[in-house]
């Protein structure tokens, strides 16, 4: 039985564990059995965060490192820190949204070249670059970024949840303008990616 | 999770929620008919507290978060021996401070159902060591129960009230981080209400006064309880074998190991038989003992130290089985940090002799992002303040003895101030060792949540045996690192009532300290004012630096839609990197040459644009 392995990985604040949360609901909805891992590490802001939602026949929250199936990265140094250390084929969604860490900019130094660094991860993961802060902005807040995120993993095709399943976790989550806020940038997300990738299939 | 606690609530046997394994510990509280429910806030525990702190009013329990884990074990056991069932849940390194009364409460026994969680953080996650707790209960003599996931998490809860009432002994309930923080389906059960809610305490000095000469008897009952036990873990549905194939191998496991074993054999089809420990002491020796004689190849997997494999290797002893037994001892897994189905299937290659392909190793030279102080955080301002305060005096060899909590941070560069840090209250506790045997000036800085917990007892040893050191208390007003829980400093208890704010400035003072201040972190000139004052001082010092916590300040601020933002002006930009380099607040970075400010992550603090930071005067509030 295939499962579906996806790794959300972001910076403290940036929506990480309520992205996994709402991509699991939205599973469960879908009738699929699904795991998720939140750590909840020193600080509460800050530091590299990453949240693994596996759903399907599975047992533990952690994914075996070669059977990664979908990255979500919020932020572009996260995503690598997590994509280098997976299976080279794992589909890539990434925030082109920039944090700074502190041990770069103490130092004088500016942020890492992204395309240096797509260049050096040699592997056949096709990475497909959102501007989702830009987008949750336009849908009503920078917050919903993460909800955009999902939005463009929907329209990658690769979730074994649809559309209805996660507005369904949305609804259940957000009530009046937010809400409509995180619908609108569900839907922002999905226009984002135009191409689709094979659904991985999870029988429940 | 909006509306995840009416779900609670509201959830009757047949529902089921998607939970993380500490909310579900808290619903089987809940359902288990738990009056009395204590804790210290600690990670990977927290969850549970948080979610009692929702829920428990509504369903006649109740609930505190305690000054520290003794006093926490010490008020759910008082419930217990009066006739309420209780639970008590930290940390692993707070089932040490706990461990005192802890063993004598073995000895007494309990009289209603009493469980003690312990929550263990192997790979250190969130703290200093990871110690393996499951030694505590053969230390103390007390039945041990470990789940896998939030349904057992739920379920098992629920026997270990039946099994601590049934042979009237604590019973230690155990997960681990990838535990207590998985998140899973969880069907809710039924709630118990025919319990009483006040109980009554029936004398019996025999019983409850550990006096040497009862103390003797006492052991003895203990010793007979937990034989007595060995049928009930032989019997247990939390000792299970499951078949898989022909069952060449014999695979013992638990807890978290569990999950990755499961994971790797249903990847790779393994042949192999699992026998799963639920109930890990007393150990199910006829279970154990017929699974190893009839496998002869047995593959323990647990993490951390060898404790079920040195138990299971002394059964095969005594009963002449002559099987094979793989696991630490023999060097085929580490005894250090969590497993993962990677590592799992990584060692069991090794023993049955498949192909596994490694994860690829990061070739990328990546910038490294740990944990920082929020935006905002007073404790950045304060260690800011004292690192110039130090110059000033000039004093370079000052030794800065941290402790536990979110300005543990303070470590990193480029504040640098924190020398130690051991357990909690260690900073006091060590600045009396070193002002006793250096020269060199010596501050220990406590976060006020930890000086209540174990801060005081060191600060009156100070004070008694006439020691030179400067205490400072970052007072944030809340225990921030574990998720905003109330401490005796707040004006507010774990179930939202009021309660009266105990004031650490009025502790150190009625201790006999004669130097106490009180600075606000955000105002720097007058906080080295202050500090530079304290360090001339030849005698214990006490500073209080209370400022709100920057994420509860966030709440309120988003609540009231007033957000204020600071700027850089680049014509005024002096370009002298001091606010990069020695404030280092995570809003503020440099791109293109020039030093910006995110308004996504700016706090509003305000503490960069004082000229102590800025002699520019260059940050500005963003119009």
């Amino acid at each position: 039985m295939k499962t579906f392995n996806m790794i959300i990985a972001g910076v403290g604040g940036q929506g990480v564990i309520t992205a996994g949360t709402l991509i699991s609901e939205a599973a469960i909805k879908a009738g699929l059995n699904v795991v998720m891992s939140e750590i909840h590490g020193l600080s509460q802001r800050g530091g590299s965060v990453s949240v693994e939602v596996r759903i399907g026949d599975v047992y533990g929250p952690i994914s075996p490192r070669r059977r990664v199936d979908l990255i979500m990265g919020f932020e572009p140094i996260e995503t690598f820190r997590v994509l280098q250390s997976v299976n080279t084929d794992a589909r890539v969604l990434m925030n082109k949204e920039k944090l700074t860490p502190i041990s770069v900019s103490m130092k004088d130094e500016e942020y890492p070249d992204i395309q240096k660094m797509i260049s050096m991860v040699s592997s056949s993961s096709k990475i497909y670059e959102i501007d989702a802060v830009d987008l949750g902005r336009k849908a009503g807040s920078f917050r919903s970024a993460n909800v955009v995120m999902i939005g463009a993993a929907l329209s990658l095709g690769i979730l074994p949840v649809n559309e209805k399943n996660i507005t369904d976790a949305l609804i259940d989550r957000f009530t009046g303008k937010l809400l409509d806020i995180n619908i609108g940038a569900m839907k922002l997300g999905m226009m984002e990616v135009s191409e689709t990738d094979e659904k991985v299939q999870v029988s429940p | 999770m909006v509306k995840l606690n009416d779900l609670m609530l509201e959830g009757t046997q047949e529902t089921i929620l998607f939970l993380l394994s500490n909310e579900a510990i808290a619903r089987g509280a809940v359902e288990a008919g738990v009056r009395v429910a204590t804790t210290y806030p600690g990670t990977p525990s927290s969850e549970v507290g948080d979610t009692l702190s929702l829920i428990a009013k509504k369903f006649g329990m109740k609930f505190q978060f305690s000054v520290n884990e003794k006093v926490a074990i010490e008020t759910a056991f008082a419930a217990s021996i009066s006739g309420l069932r209780s639970m008590v849940f930290m940390k692993h390194v707070g089932l040490n401070v706990a461990s005192d009364p802890f063993m004598s409460i073995a000895y007494t026994g309990v009289r209603s159902g009493m469980v003690v969680m312990s929550a263990d953080d192997p790979s250190m996650y969130s703290s200093q060591n990871e110690q393996d707790n499951r030694h505590y209960a053969d230390l103390a003599h007390v039945p041990m129960i470990e789940p896998s996931n939030p349904q057992e998490a739920k379920d098992f809860l629920l026997q270990a009230f039946d099994l601590s009432e049934k042979y009237k002994l604590p019973v230690l309930f155990r997960t681990t981080t990838r535990v207590s923080h998985m998140r899973g389906l969880v069907k809710l059960g039924e709630i118990r209400k025919d319990l009483p809610e006040m109980g009554v305490f029936v004398k019996d000095v025999h019983e409850f006064v550990c006096l040497p000469s009862n103390s003797y008897t006492l052991k003895e009952k203990l010793m007979d309880k937990m034989h007595g036990l060995k049928g009930e873990s032989d019997s247990s549905n939390m000792n299970r074998i499951e078949h898989h194939g022909n069952g060449k191998y014999g695979i013992i496991t638990s807890g978290a190991a569990y999950n990755s074993v499961m994971d790797v054999i249903t990847e790779y089809g393994l042949d192999a038989d699992i026998l799963k420990l639920g109930f890990t002491n007393p150990l199910p020796e006829k279970i154990i003992g017929g699974f190893i004689t009839n496998h002869r190849d047995v593959i323990i997997v647990e993490e951390l130290d060898p404790y079920l494999e040195s138990k299971i290797r002394t059964i095969a002893q005594m009963h002449s089985i002559d099987a094979r037994i793989y696991g630490k001892l023999d060097g085929y897994f580490s005894e250090s940090h969590e497993f993962t189905p990677d590592t799992v299937a990584h060692s069991l290659s090794k023993i049955i002799g498949f192909a596994v392909q490694d994860a690829p190793k990061g070739k990328l030279d990546l910038p490294p992002r740990p944990p920082v102080l929020c935006p905002g955080c007073p404790h950045r301002a304060a260690y800011y303040a004292v690192k110039r305060a130090v110059k000033m005096m000039n004093k370079p060899d000052t030794i800065f003895a941290s402790d536990i909590g979110c300005y543990s941070l303070g470590v990193y560069d480029p504040y640098e101030e924190a020398d130690t840090m051991i357990s909690m209250g260690s900073s006091i506790g060590m600045a009396n060792g070193f002002a006793m045997s250096t020269n060199q000036k010596v501050i220990a800085f406590i976060g006020d949540s930890t000086f209540f917990h174990s801060g005081i007892p060191p600060l009156i040893n100070a004070v008694h045996n006439k020691l030179n050191i400067l205490v400072i208390v970052l007072d944030n007003g809340t225990t921030a690192m574990t998720g905003q829980q109330p401490n005796p400093g707040e004006k507010f208890n774990a179930l939202g009532e009021e309660s009266p704010s105990i004031a650490i400035e009025d502790i150190a003072r009625s201790v006999g300290v004669k130097d106490v201040q009180v600075i606000d972190p955000y105002d720097l000139k007058e906080s080295l004012k202050a500090i530079t004052r304290a360090l001339k001082e030849d005698s214990v010092s006490v500073i209080v630096s209370r400022r709100e916590c920057a994420i509860l300040r966030d709440r309120d601020m988003q609540k009231t839609g007033k957000i204020l933002t600071y700027t850089v002006d680049q014509d005024k930009c002096g370009k002298c990197m001091n606010c990069v380099e020695n404030f280092s607040c995570p809003a503020i970075f440099i791109e293109n040459g020039e030093i910006r400010i995110d308004p996504n992550l700016c706090d509003g603090c305000g503490v960069c644009a004082e000229a102590y930071v800025c002699p520019f005067k260059a940050i500005e509030v963003r119009q």
